[in-house]
């Protein structure tokens, strides 16, 4: 199998595989419910108490659609630096290098398919509570054709900071410290809760240049204000942390490979 | 009187014993407690930077904010670093592990619930108090009602953890619908109930008590209210009544699951 065919069906697998427990997936979601009706109500206070129609740029409806992008996209990640740590740790790392394909690279295509899968649900789910709150915004065909474009690095980007967060497991004792580390500088630093455009100018431009607002802030942006030049500085911004994080990842996936020893039996 | 110091000394010495395993593996320990540790301060860092945009929101300031964090982190904290069980108790009904805890002439219950202690829970009890004693800077009288409250929070979330726990007594695994429950219960405790209205705010006071935990506590230390603080103490206190009731109940329904264990 050659690598374009190899790949992409080991993430279709995965995807088919999730569909099989979407039962599971879907009662899940009651957490999401209850936190999108928490911020309804936080963001509908400080709008009556701000009296403004628009904050940031968004209105009230805008702005609940934003976080229902921002709740989907991070409750929709697997559990990457779990499973990367669980395999370093139990041994079964060393089946994983036997198979005829890369380790990193069969990690990534199956989050990828998990994760379609996972946010597919997510946004449904999101969709139809922030529709029964505060109703639909208006949309078109091509703006969300520019918020789909910005998803795929921005989970190729998540992915990244995981794996590496899992491989930690070759060096501490235990990882799961910090990937709620690294899952909470997401949360704020990628604006997950609150708008870049609500921070204070120095914040915002320093927490803009990062790569978690890539990851969740960008693709939540393009859902509410859609246009081109933002997608493009967006992509750009990914490509960029892709390619660093990548660079980083091999590094240290090659530091971690000389401390692999596997016995025969 | 004496059954009480009994059990208080029991306690001590489980909380001892369960903090010398955790210290076997120091790095994991220390490692998850800072990490719950960071993760609040994220928290607390993200509503620093709402009240640095909106000061105000229905009459709370960010002091506010801080000392809702506090008394939460620290009652959760407080709860499951000596109740560590709590969390855990879904599965082990479910399983059938509860035989161990059966057989020894102590109620099962209290002994049950002692026998782990969470390490990211000791995390949570440090920020509370650090977070209120740094940053709020009390006065001794405010200092000693917000320990108490920690401890009523505490009770409110053993309690709660124990009757959510419980329900696989009576459902099979109830695993995801306790953690969903108990999500819902965390999530409502770090905001004041001011925010809701109608029905929800009913609902913080009977189905997801999160009102007895953190918008009653802060309301009494930000007005000194005896009312407010009379209600939290017997709203935590009837949550854990209710949760001992609904536990023991169920308990008559327990099945054995057979398992051969090692307790150290």
């Amino acid at each position: 199998m050659r690598f374009w065919q190899k790949y992409p069906a080991v993430g279709l697998a995965s995807a088919r595989s999730n569909l099989a427990y979407l039962g599971e997936v879907t009662s899940r979601v009651i957490f999401l419910g209850i936190i999108l009706y928490i911020f309804l109500r936080l963001w509908k206070v400080t709008f009556t108490q701000a009296a403004a129609q628009q904050l940031g740029g968004f209105t009230l409806e805008q702005m609940l659609w934003y976080l229902a992008v921002t709740e989907s996209i991070m409750l929709s990640a697997p559990r990457v630096a779990q499973l990367v740590d669980e395999d370093v740790r139990t041994g079964a790392l060393s089946v994983q290098l036997i198979r005829p394909m890369s380790y990193p690279l069969y990690r990534l295509w199956t989050t990828l398919g998990e994760r379609l899968v996972r946010f597919l649900v997510n946004s449904a789910v999101a969709a139809a509570v922030v529709c029964l709150l505060v109703g639909p915004i208006k949309w078109s065909l091509p703006g969300l054709l520019i918020f789909v474009l910005s998803l795929p690095l921005a989970f190729a980007l998540d992915f990244l900071g995981n794996f590496l967060v899992g491989l930690g497991a070759f060096w501490l004792e235990d990882t799961t410290g910090l990937l709620l580390i690294y899952s909470r500088v997401t949360m704020i630093m990628g604006g997950m809760l609150i708008p870049l455009e609500l921070l204070p100018d120095a914040i915002r431009t320093a927490f803009q240049t990062l790569p978690f607002a890539s990851m969740v802030y960008g693709p939540a942006k393009l859902f509410v204000h859609p246009d081109v030049p933002t997608l493009l500085d967006i992509l750009a911004r990914q490509s960029v942390a892709v390619l660093v994080f990548a660079l980083v990842i091999a590094a240290v996936y090659r530091l971690a490979m000389r401390r692999v020893f596997a016995n025969g039996g | 009187m004496k059954r009480i110091s009994s059990y208080l000394a029991l306690a001590a010495s489980y909380f001892q014993l369960n903090l010398k395993a955790q210290l076997e593996y120091r790095g994991a320990f220390l490692s998850q407690a800072l990490a719950m540790f960071l993760n609040n301060i994220a928290w607390v860092a993200f509503w620093g930077l709402f009240f640095h945009r909106f000061p105000v929101l229905r009459g709370w300031t960010m002091h506010d904010f801080i000392t809702l964090w506090a008394v939460v982190a620290a009652g959760f904290g407080l709860a499951h670093s000596v109740f560590g069980n709590a969390l855990l108790l879904p599965s082990l009904i479910a399983r059938g592990q509860l035989d161990a805890w059966l057989l020894y002439p102590r109620a099962a219950l209290p002994h049950l619930l002692l026998g782990r202690m969470s390490a990211t829970a000791c995390g949570d009890a440090a920020f509370g108090y650090l977070v209120y004693l740094a940053v709020v800077k009390p006065d001794l009288q405010h200092f000693l009602l917000f320990t108490a409250f920690t401890v009523s929070a505490a009770m409110a979330f053993v309690g709660f953890s124990v009757l959510t726990g419980s329900l696989s007594f009576y459902l099979g695994n109830a695993e995801a619908l306790s953690e969903q429950w108990r999500f819902a219960m965390i999530t409502f405790s770090t905001y004041p109930a001011t925010l809701f209205e109608g029905t929800v705010k009913l609902l913080l006071y009977t189905l997801i008590p999160a009102a007895f935990v953190g918008y009653l506590p802060v309301e009494a230390l930000r007005s000194l209210s005896a009312a407010d603080a009379a209600l939290a103490v017997t709203g935590s206190a009837a949550i854990l009544v209710l949760g001992a009731c609904v536990f023991h109940l169920g308990l008559t329904r327990y099945e054995s699951g057979n398992l051969m264990e090692m307790r150290g």
